[in-house]
C-alpha cells in the first residue's frame, strides 16, 4: 500500500512504516514534530489535536492508512513564520493562557479550527466546540483567548 | 580590592565559560547559619552576561504550571537590576548536588524542588541575594574602571550609571572583569521593597512562545542518543503478579528487541506508610515507541493476585468509614481543647453531619516518562520531576551510581500536582536501563497513570457543632480515611472554646500521595459547609457569621506543615474582599445563589464566592470571585492564573473526580470514565483580588483549591435549598 499526504505543506510519502500506526505517533516519533501531544491515546482529551483538511481531529485515533491525499497541519505549521504567528497563537500569548502548557497545542489547534468556521463565536459556541481537557483548568483564559483571537482576525 | 578580607567560608566565586560570564555563588544560607550547621553548604545560580549586554539565565526550579520558571528569575533579576527583556532563558535545568558532612545528598545551591506551595519561600532569599551579589560585583568593577567611588554608582537595566558625570557602562562591558571579583556576603544589601521594579509587576510566562508554537519542552519530547523505547505492561491491581504472557508474540512485532520482567516493590512511603510503589510488569523494549506499544498489546498478559490488597474495594471502605466516624471506638485524638462533651450538653442545639470525599486521581495531562542511561560508574537521567534530587538518590540506591555522578536534566512537566514528587516512574527506568545495559526511555500509557495513582485519600468526616446563645461553643471533627492525616490546624481550629479532632485508623492498601493541598480540600469541605449550615440555622448572613468568628484579628498557633501561625484577620480580609467583588448583598433571582468558603494553608489565605443556578435539577456554574493573601505579590498575573486554575481544579474535583477501586484495581482508568472537567463545566470568569501587604511571600499553587468544594456546596444550597454532603456533586445534580 502506498499513500501520500501533506504535513504542513510538505508532501510525505511514508515508506517502511506500519500503516496501522496512528498519525500522532508518526508525527512525534517519525517526523519528530513533538508539539502534538500524547494524552490518552483514545481521543478523549484532545492533546493530540491537528487539522486534517481544515478540521480539528484527534490524531491518536487516525491510522496512517486513512490519510491518503489528506492535508495535515500541526501546531508547528500553524504560524506563517516565527515572527508572524497565527492569530490564535498571538491571542494565547496576549492572554498568557497556559499553565503547565501540555494541552495547549491541542487547545490552540481546536480554537483555530473553530475560528476558521465561526469568526466570532459566543461563549456557548466555544464551550460546545472545544472539549479538550486542561487539568490545570486554564479554562477561563482559554475562553478569553478565543475571543481575543476573534478580534485579531478582524484586525 | 577586598580580597584580603575574605574568609574562606564566605566567598563568592566566578569563572569564565564559553565566552560568557558565569556567576556561581557559594555563600552559606542565613537559615543554616542560624541553626549553626556547617557552612560548607552553598548556594548558587547561573547567570551569563554577554558582551552585547544580553543575558542568559537558567531558571533553577522547573516548571509544572506553577510559574516558578518565571517567578524565580524575577526575584534574581530584580536585585541584579536586569532589563527583563534582555534575558533569554535556558529551557532545561541541570541538577547540582553535594554531599554534606554526614554523607547525605543535598542541593548544592538553591533548593530546586517544587511542592507544598513552597518554591517561592525556598528561593526568595537565595535568589535575591544571588542577584544582589552579582550587581555588587559589577558595581565594584565599574568603580575601578571609571575611577569613582562605589557610593556614587547606581544600576538600572544592565547598566551602571555614574549620575554625577552622566557616564554609563554596560554590564556586558563589565562582566569579564567583574567575574574575577570575590565579595563578602556582608557587602550585599537587598533592595527596599519600594524600589522594586520587576517584583510586583505583571510578567508573562517566559516560555509562552515556545508553548504556543509547540516546541519540545517536556520530558515526553526528549530524545537521547541510541535510546531504546520501552512500554511496560503493569499489573493493574495492587499486589498482583504476572500469571502469563506471550513473549514470542511480542518479540515477533517488528522493532521489538527484548521482553523483560519487572518486579513489584513495596516500601515505606514518606507520605503514608507501607505502599506498593512498583507494580509487577513486563517491559517491552523496542527501537521505537509504536513497536513497544504493539509489543505490549501482543503480550496478552494475565495476572494473578494473592495479596490481601486483592480484596480492596473503595466503596466498601467508604461504607466502613461511615461506621467508624459514627461509633465511639477509640481513635487518635489530635486536638482536644476545653471540654467538648460538657459544652455539647450545655448547648441550645447541636448539629451533626457526615461529609464524604472520594479518592481523587491526579490525572496529569503528560503521562510519565523517563530516560535513563545507567553506565558503569555514572548515569544520565532526563525527566520532569518535582524533586530532582530524588532522581539522583534513586540512581544511587538502585543502580549503585554515586549520586554526584548522576547527570539529571529536568524537563518541563505536563502537570505535577504532587504526583511528580513520587519516584516510581524514575525507578522503573533506572532498573530497566541497568538490566538491559542500554539507555532507555520508559513511557507510560494513560491507563497506567490512573491505575498506578497515588490518589488523594478518600475520607469521611463527622462534624458535630454545639451552639449556645447564637454562638458556636463546641466543635467535634472525627474522620476516617484510606490513608494519611488531617489538616486539623486550619480554621476553624482556634476559633472555638471547645474543640476536638479524632482520626480513626483504618489501614488500607489503596495508595495515597500528595494531591494539590494534601487533605486540605477534605477539611475545608466539611468545616466550611458546617459553618455555613449553622449560619443559616441561626438566620445569620454566612459572611457576617464568619467575620464574627474571625474578628477581632488575632494570631493563632498553626501546627500543620507550612506555617507556624495563622492570622484570623488576614483570613477575614479575604472573605470581605471576595464578598465585595461578588456584590454579596445583592439578591439573586430564584434558582440562583451564591456561596462562600475560605481556607488557610501553606501560609496563604484564600476565600471564594461562587454563583450557581439550579434549575430543574440542572446545576450551572456562572461566575466566581476570589481573594488571596499570599504576602508580597511577586507576579500578580500568575497569582491570578493560579487562583483561576486552582479554584476550578477544586470545583472539578468536587464535581467529578472519583476514583473507584474494585478487587484492588482502579476501574475508571480513563479520562472519560473518570470524567474530567471541561470548558463547558468551568465558570465563565474567576475574578481575583490580591491582598497587598508586606508579609513575606507565600505560595499560591495549593491555597485556591481547598475552598472550592465548600463554596460550591454552599452556593448550591443558596440556589436550591439542597445541601450536599457527598462528593462527587455530579451524582446529585445534572451537570
Amino acid at each position: 500500500m502506498t499513500i501520500k499526504f501533506k504535513i504542513n505543506g510538505r508532501t510525505i510519502d511514508p515508506t517502511n512504516v506500519d500503516m496501522e500506526m496512528p498519525l500522532l505517533w508518526f508525527l512525534r516519533e517519525t517526523q519528530k514534530l513533538k508539539g502534538t501531544k500524547f494524552g490518552c491515546g483514545i481521543g478523549q482529551c484532545g492533546a493530540c489535536t491537528v487539522h486534517i483538511d481544515g478540521e480539528a481531529v484527534r490524531s491518536c485515533t487516525i491510522p496512517l492508512a486513512s490519510l491518503n491525499g489528506k492535508d495535515i497541519r500541526t501546531i508547528e505549521g500553524l504560524a506563517k513564520s516565527d515572527n508572524d504567528l497565527h492569530p490564535v497563537q498571538q491571542a494565547w500569548i496576549e492572554i498568557d493562557t497556559p499553565q503547565c502548557g501540555y494541552c495547549q497545542s491541542g487547545q490552540i489547534m481546536a480554537a483555530a479550527a473553530l475560528l476558521a468556521k465561526n469568526k466570532n463565536p459566543t461563549d456557548e459556541e466555544i464551550d460546545k466546540s472545544m472539549t479538550n481537557i486542561c487539568r490545570c483548568a486554564s479554562y477561563t483564559r482559554i475562553r478569553k483567548a478565543v475571543h481575543q483571537a476573534a478580534k485579531f482576525y478582524e484586525a | 580590592m577586598q580580597r584580603s578580607t575574605i574568609s574562606r567560608r564566605h566567598f563568592l566565586k566566578s569563572s569564565f565559560l564559553s565566552g560568557a560570564w558565569v556567576l556561581s555563588l557559594n555563600l552559606p544560607m542565613a537559615a543554616q547559619a542560624k541553626t549553626k550547621q556547617p557552612s560548607t553548604t552553598g548556594w548558587s545560580l547561573y547567570v551569563r552576561v554577554h558582551k552585547n549586554n544580553q543575558v542568559t539565565m537558567e531558571s533553577p526550579v522547573m516548571e509544572m504550571g506553577q510559574f516558578m520558571r518565571t517567578t524565580g528569575p524575577m526575584m534574581f533579576a530584580e536585585e541584579m537590576d536586569l532589563d527583563w527583556q534582555s534575558i533569554t532563558f535556558i529551557r532545561d535545568t541541570r541538577l547540582h548536588l553535594k554531599r554534606d558532612d554526614e554523607g547525605k545528598i543535598d542541593f548544592r545551591y538553591v533548593k530546586a524542588n517544587t511542592g507544598g506551595s513552597h518554591s517561592v519561600r525556598w528561593t526568595w532569599e537565595y535568589l535575591r541575594k544571588a542577584g544582589a551579589a552579582a550587581r555588587q560585583m559589577l558595581i565594584q568593577e565599574a568603580s575601578e574602571k571609571l575611577g569613582v567611588p562605589i557610593e556614587e554608582l547606581s544600576t538600572t537595566r544592565n547598566t551602571v550609571v555614574h549620575s554625577k558625570t552622566g557616564r554609563t557602562i554596560t554590564y556586558g562591558d563589565l562582566a569579564e572583569g567583574a567575574s574575577q571579583r570575590q565579595i563578602n556576603e556582608s557587602q550585599i544589601t537587598l533592595k527596599n521593597k519600594n524600589a522594586f521594579s520587576i517584583i510586583g509587576t505583571d510578567k508573562r510566562n517566559i516560555d509562552l512562545k515556545d508553548i504556543v508554537t509547540g516546541k519540545p519542552l517536556f520530558g515526553i519530547d526528549a530524545e537521547y542518543p541510541n535510546c531504546k523505547q520501552a512500554v511496560i505492561a503493569r499489573a493493574p491491581a495492587i499486589g498482583a503478579q504476572i500469571a502469563s504472557y506471550d513473549k514470542k508474540a511480542a518479540l515477533a512485532v517488528p522493532g521489538v528487541q527484548q521482553v523483560v520482567e519487572m518486579s513489584s516493590q513495596e516500601e515505606t512511603h514518606w507520605f503514608n506508610g507501607n505502599v506498593q510503589i512498583l507494580a509487577a510488569g513486563i517491559a517491552v523494549v523496542a527501537d521505537n515507541l509504536w513497536a513497544a506499544m504493539k509489543g505490549k498489546a501482543a503480550l496478552n498478559a494475565t495476572w494473578k493476585n494473592t495479596h490481601d490488597a486483592a480484596k480492596e474495594n473503595s466503596e466498601e471502605r467508604i461504607k466502613k468509614f461511615y461506621d467508624l466516624v459514627t461509633d465511639d471506638s477509640p481513635a487518635e485524638r489530635s486536638k482536644d481543647v476545653g471540654n467538648v462533651d460538657e459544652a455539647f450538653s450545655n448547648a441550645d442545639f447541636t448539629v451533626e453531619r457526615i461529609y464524604e470525599k472520594p479518592l481523587h486521581a491526579h490525572a496529569l495531562m503528560e503521562p510519565f516518562n523517563c530516560i535513563a542511561d545507567i553506565r558503569d560508574d555514572s548515569a544520565t537521567i532526563i525527566t520532569g520531576h518535582q524533586n530532582p534530587k530524588a532522581i539522583a538518590e534513586e540512581a544511587e540506591k538502585y543502580a549503585g551510581i554515586d549520586a554526584l555522578k548522576v547527570e539529571v536534566i529536568s524537563k518541563r512537566m505536563g502537570g505535577g500536582f504532587g504526583r511528580r514528587y513520587e519516584r516510581d516512574f524514575v525507578r522503573e527506568a533506572i532498573l530497566l536501563s541497568k538490566k538491559i545495559a542500554q539507555p532507555v526511555k520508559v513511557t507510560w500509557m494513560r491507563e497506567d497513570e490512573i491505575e498506578r495513582g497515588m490518589h488523594d485519600p478518600a475520607c469521611v468526616a463527622r462534624v458535630k457543632a454545639g451552639v449556645k446563645d447564637g454562638k458556636i461553643t463546641s466543635w467535634f471533627y472525627r474522620q476516617a480515611q484510606t490513608k494519611a492525616g488531617i489538616q486539623d490546624s486550619c480554621f476553624p481550629e482556634g476559633l472555638f472554646e471547645n474543640f476536638r479532632v479524632e482520626r480513626c485508623s483504618n489501614e488500607t492498601f489503596i495508595p495515597a500521595g500528595p494531591w494539590r493541598g494534601p487533605q486540605h480540600p477534605a477539611w475545608a469541605f466539611a468545616n466550611e459547609s458546617m459553618i455555613d449550615e449553622i449560619a443559616y440555622k441561626l438566620d445569620k448572613d454566612p459572611l457576617e457569621f464568619r467575620l464574627d468568628l474571625l474578628l477581632p484579628a488575632r494570631e493563632l498557633p498553626y501546627t500543620n506543615w507550612g506555617a507556624t501561625i495563622k492570622d484570623s484577620g488576614r483570613m477575614a480580609i479575604c472573605f470581605q474582599e471576595a464578598a465585595k467583588m461578588a456584590d454579596w448583598k445583592r439578591k439573586r433571582p430564584k434558582g440562583r445563589g451564591i456561596g462562600i468558603a475560605g481556607h488557610v494553608c501553606h501560609g496563604s489565605y484564600a476565600a471564594f464566592v461562587i454563583e450557581v443556578s439550579v434549575i430543574d435539577e440542572r446545576l450551572q456554574l456562572h461566575e466566581a470571585w476570589g481573594a488571596i493573601d499570599c504576602g508580597l505579590a511577586i507576579n500578580p498575573n500568575h497569582i491570578r492564573s493560579q487562583m483561576e486554575g486552582g479554584f476550578i481544579d477544586g470545583l472539578n474535583a468536587a464535581l467529578f473526580n472519583k476514583v473507584k477501586v474494585e478487587d484492588g484495581k482502579v476501574t475508571n482508568n480513563q479520562f472519560g470514565l473518570l470524567r474530567m472537567g471541561k470548558l463547558e463545566d468551568a465558570p465563565i470568569e474567576v475574578h481575583t483580588t490580591i491582598i497587598s501587604n508586606d508579609h513575606e511571600p507565600t505560595g499560591v499553587g495549593e491555597p485556591p483549591t481547598a475552598p472550592a468544594a465548600a463554596a460550591l456546596a454552599n452556593a448550591i444550597f443558596a440556589a436550591s435549598g439542597k445541601r450536599l454532603y457527598r462528593q462527587p456533586f455530579a451524582e446529585s445534580f445534572q451537570v
